[in-house]
């Protein structure tokens, strides 16, 4: 198959624990080689439906399949399981058998295929070269550190070289900066070897950085597909404008009748007009924008969406300073670079480009 | 939505099968018995009625009353005993605490069995040792008589007081120390807090100890017996004994008063369970806080003095009477009477009855012990592990033998077992399938302790790297449940060993083991052989003990 080829294909799917419905109705595709993340807040069921790609949760209804072949089939009754689906997965723990070496937990997975006692030692040698863990093949796993589990759980994962390789939150228990460290890696080592991967996390900030498509999720459902561009520039609705990155959300109503279809007119709750972009095929009825707090100028003249404000707090964050800014629209957060401070009740104009200004679906 | 039959389906359907034939079925059998009112030996029973019931209000009456007399009065002490070790161990700053914390487990090894063996040493009237210094010394009479209502009370008491203790302890343990702190931080006293806030919360554990010692001694046996029948007083497990021994042995009567003592038990745990708030008979110890210890001064020694008494009177001075007795001729405390001699020692290993008794105990020990753990494992793995339909069910019969009195059990299994067209009553085989059952609960919890710990993404990991079921078991759960096995397998063989309940009723004339042997050489034979025989397995139980203290001491480590 070459790239660019479907590889996993999750159809209508539906996964409940009692009454309580975890997944409903999820379908999404990913192609070869492509690196998708499941993003949403917990209990988003982004976790079940990964290990319903593993085989470690049974669904009520729908379909999965993997290079073509039907995994899971709920009218057909097939469920393929877990060891014969050929995916491989890292886990939110871990799950470093602390019983074996490190050796040990790598080679696992090349023992259960059978393979020769010098294939196993090459490709084991491998992964923990490309880890960065072969000087400490033969030590306990027990006595190792976080960040050393993770990468032993990595390496075990791709060591018998599987199609499709299965994050679940992997660097949720490191600290921070550890945490980029390693995002870092991974993602050079996703390219590197050309793996297909579906990864879950709630971090948004990973979800930008490491994917090349991004879904997230909320309440057991698809709220948004798109690039990691696609998502933070052109969020559909107002959950996902919220959730990933920040926003300001401004109410109102779309203005008739009804203007060109790239930007329109949107009458904001205050009377203010303000020049908007639309995404999706224009209804009418829509009644929010969102302006991400990082496109708002402060200062420059510009001919549309422009206002005059005072800024009312100034926050310092190091990375980025935070202010929130009184003007005709309500308050706005505003977040800049920390250069050319403004300070608290100074007056500041305010402007925004059309493009920047998202009309929300719902 | 499971495709057709797999292999874990149909191996829980026989573990379903297999589990509920050995526990329930008894059950059944005897609810049958105890409705039959024609010929007691006939089976099925030919005429059905109650009068086996109202016998028990009609004629027992008596055995009723002392049943209950004798569980208040050892339920109130037991509950002294257990709050004041809890609370001397967990809230004051007693010297050697942690020493004396594992010290207190002690008692519940030794059985009542051998403390009331020990004590009928110590206390009996006459020969017993404090009335024989008490008389050397000048006195008249008798100082003590363990052969009283009292004396079974005092013995159960002072063997369930450790129960008491744990229990009550583990209520004082998972008590924040934030919520006392706040209280003494807005301002209200010492005395005051300890009353508005240390009782109202401890109070339910307490109230919770009570109840579950209380259903314990309703349900005990080995004190009443050893004690009781000497001294004429029958509760209402020695009275199910007594009817099963007169001929025709009144097997109908002896279901009834079974199934009235496990009716009234199961409802006081039920009741104990819900108090406690789970809904299982599994019990899994919540978080632990490291109290803060009240200062005590000097007045800490004397706490220290309180927890070595109680140490010393249910653990030393009972082994050491015993050791005594076990090495003279006749039993005396009047050391310039004695006379020494190692025959007791001999004659309890020559003797072709004890001999045979302790060999076979330990066989079934080792037997039951390493069959048990392997099909306990699969148990516990497919209650706590499986996706699989009936499991909850699994786990409430497996745990349904500990609701039972032991002794009631074993009356049920004697009569299920002597209707059955499988020939095993009076061999080996039966008392290694009764002790199975009844172990079921301790082995199954101790395991599933193991195994809860172990977290399950280990095994899902197997599968994903694509191990089957089998070699997944194989390479990642059973290397890592293996300490938590060993000690399973140890607890196990200890309870064997010491195995009464079941015992009594379905050992046979070629099939003895030595809990009873040692009950019988009492009643028949010198106190001086009974000694030594409950020595030599008290011994064998205290190398095994050892043997686990080691291991879980190795294990936590391991783990932490």
């Amino acid at each position: 198959m070459s790239a660019g080829a479907l590889c996993i294909e999750l159809r209508d799917l539906v996964i409940r624990y009692g009454e309580v419905v975890a997944v409903n109705g999820v379908s999404f595709e990913v192609n070869r080689g492509e690196h998708v993340t499941l993003l949403g807040p917990s209990g988003c069921g982004k976790t079940t439906t990964l290990r319903a790609i593993a085989g470690l949760e049974q669904p009520g209804a729908g379909t999965i399949s993997i290079d073509g072949q039907v995994m899971y089939d709920a009218v057909r009754r097939h469920n393929v399981p877990t060891e014969q689906r050929g995916v491989s997965m890292v886990f939110q723990s871990y799950a470093v058998w602390p019983h074996m070496t490190v050796l040990g937990n790598v080679a696992y997975g090349l023992k259960v295929r059978k393979q020769s006692g010098a294939d196993i030692r090459a490709k084991v040698e491998r992964v923990l070269d490309l880890v960065q863990m072969r000087h400490l093949a033969d030590r306990p796993a027990s006595k190792l550190s976080g960040g050393q589990q993770q990468r032993v759980a990595l390496a075990r994962a791709i060591a018998f070289s599987p199609t499709v390789v299965l994050f679940d939150e992997p660097l949720s228990n490191l600290d921070a900066k550890l945490r980029a460290e390693m995002r870092l890696e991974l993602r050079e080592l996703q390219r590197q070897l050309g793996i297909t991967s579906v990864y879950v996390t709630h971090d948004q900030e990973e979800a930008l950085a490491i994917s090349d498509r991004v879904i997230v999720m909320n309440v057991g459902a698809i709220e948004q597909i798109g690039t990691p561009e696609q998502i933070y520039n052109r969020p559909r609705n107002r959950f996902v404008a919220d959730f990933v990155g920040s926003a300001n959300l401004i109410r109102g109503r779309v203005r008739e009748p009804l203007a060109a279809p790239k930007t329109l007119a949107f009458v904001a709750e205050g009377g203010h007009v303000l020049q908007a972009t639309a995404a999706h095929v224009l209804r009418g009825n829509e009644t929010e924008v969102a302006v991400r707090t990082a496109y708002i100028e402060l200062g420059k003249a510009n001919n549309v969406n422009q206002m005059p404000g005072t800024v009312r707090r100034r926050m310092f964050h190091g990375d980025f300073v935070q202010y929130v800014v009184d003007c005709p629209l309500g308050q706005m957060i505003v977040r800049h670079p920390p250069t050319n401070l403004v300070a608290e009740g100074d007056g500041v104009n305010l402007s925004f480009s059309p493009e920047h200004c998202v009309l929300l679906e719902d | 939505m499971r495709p057709g039959f797999t292999s874990q389906g149909l191996i829980t359907l026989a573990v379903l099968v297999i589990v509920a034939f050995l526990v329930l079925l008894p059950v059944v059998f005897l609810v049958e018995e105890s409705l039959n009112t024609g010929d007691p030996m006939a089976f099925p029973p030919q005429e059905y009625g109650l009068a086996n019931y109202v016998a028990m209000f009609e004629e027992d009456l008596q055995v009723i009353i002392n049943t209950v007399v004798i569980a208040v009065a050892a339920t109130v002490m037991a509950v002294l005993i257990g709050f004041t070790l809890a609370w001397i161990l967990t809230r004051t700053n007693v010297p050697g605490r942690e020493k004396l914390e594992r010290l207190m487990e002690l008692p519940y090894y030794m059985t009542p069995l051998v403390g009331a063996l020990a004590w009928a040493v110590l206390a009996s009237p006459r020969s017993g040792f404090f009335n024989q210094i008490w008389r050397w010394a000048g006195g008249t009479g008798d100082l003590f008589n363990i052969y009283s209502m009292f004396g079974i009370a005092w013995i159960m008491a002072l063997f369930e007081g450790t129960v008491a203790f744990v229990m009550i302890s583990a209520a004082m343990k998972s008590m924040d120390p934030a919520l006392e702190e706040s209280a003494r931080v807005i301002g209200a006293s010492k005395l005051r807090t300890a009353l508005t806030v240390t009782l109202p919360l401890v109070m339910p554990g307490v109230l919770g100890a009570t109840l579950f010692v209380f259903a314990e001694m309703l349900g005990s046996f080995a004190a009443a017996l050893v004690i009781g029948i000497p001294a004429r007083v029958y509760v209402i497990t020695t009275a199910i004994w007594d009817s099963t021994l007169s001929y025709p042995p009144a097997y109908g009567r002896a279901s009834a008063m079974g199934l009235a003592l496990f009716v009234v038990m199961f409802a006081m745990l039920t009741f104990y369970r819900r108090m406690v708030g789970r809904g299982s008979f599994a019990t899994i110890t919540g978080k632990a806080f490291r109290p803060r210890q009240m200062d005590m001064g000097r007045l800490a020694w004397l706490l220290f003095g309180v927890c070595a008494l109680y140490v010393f009177l249910a653990v030393v001075l009972p082994i050491a009477a015993l050791l005594l007795t076990s090495l003279e001729r006749f039993a005396t405390a009047l050391l310039h009477q004695a006379q020494f001699t190692l025959a007791n020692y001999e004659m309890a290993l020559a003797l072709g009855p004890v001999r045979t008794a302790l060999a076979n105990s330990l066989l079934l020990g080792f037997g039951v012990a390493s069959v048990g753990v392997i099909i306990m494992a699969l148990v516990v793995w497919i209650i706590y592990r499986s996706q699989l339909v009936g499991r909850g069910s699994i786990e409430y019969l497996v745990m349904f033998p500990q609701a039972v009195p032991r002794l009631v059990f074993g009356l049920a299994l004697l009569w299920a077992w002597l209707n059955m067209p499988i020939p095993i009553y009076g061999t080996l085989w039966l008392l290694a399938l009764a002790y199975f059952t009844v172990m079921l609960p301790i082995g199954v919890r101790t395991l599933a302790g193991v195994v809860l710990q172990v977290d399950k993404s280990l095994e899902e990991c197997a599968r994903v790297c694509g191990a089957g079921w089998v070699y997944q078991l194989r390479t990642v759960t059973l290397p890592l449940l293996k300490p938590g096995v060993i000690a399973a397998w140890l607890l196990i063989f200890m309870a064997c060993v010491r195995e009464l309940g079941v015992s009594v009723f379905l050992m046979g004339p070629n099939a003895k083991v030595i809990a009873p042997s040692i009950v019988s050489a009492f009643a028949s034979s010198g106190i001086e052989l009974t000694a030594a025989m409950a020595l030599i397995q008290t011994f064998t139980v205290v190398v095994a003990l050892l043997i686990l203290f080691r291991l879980t001491r190795g294990m936590t480590r391991e783990l932490t």
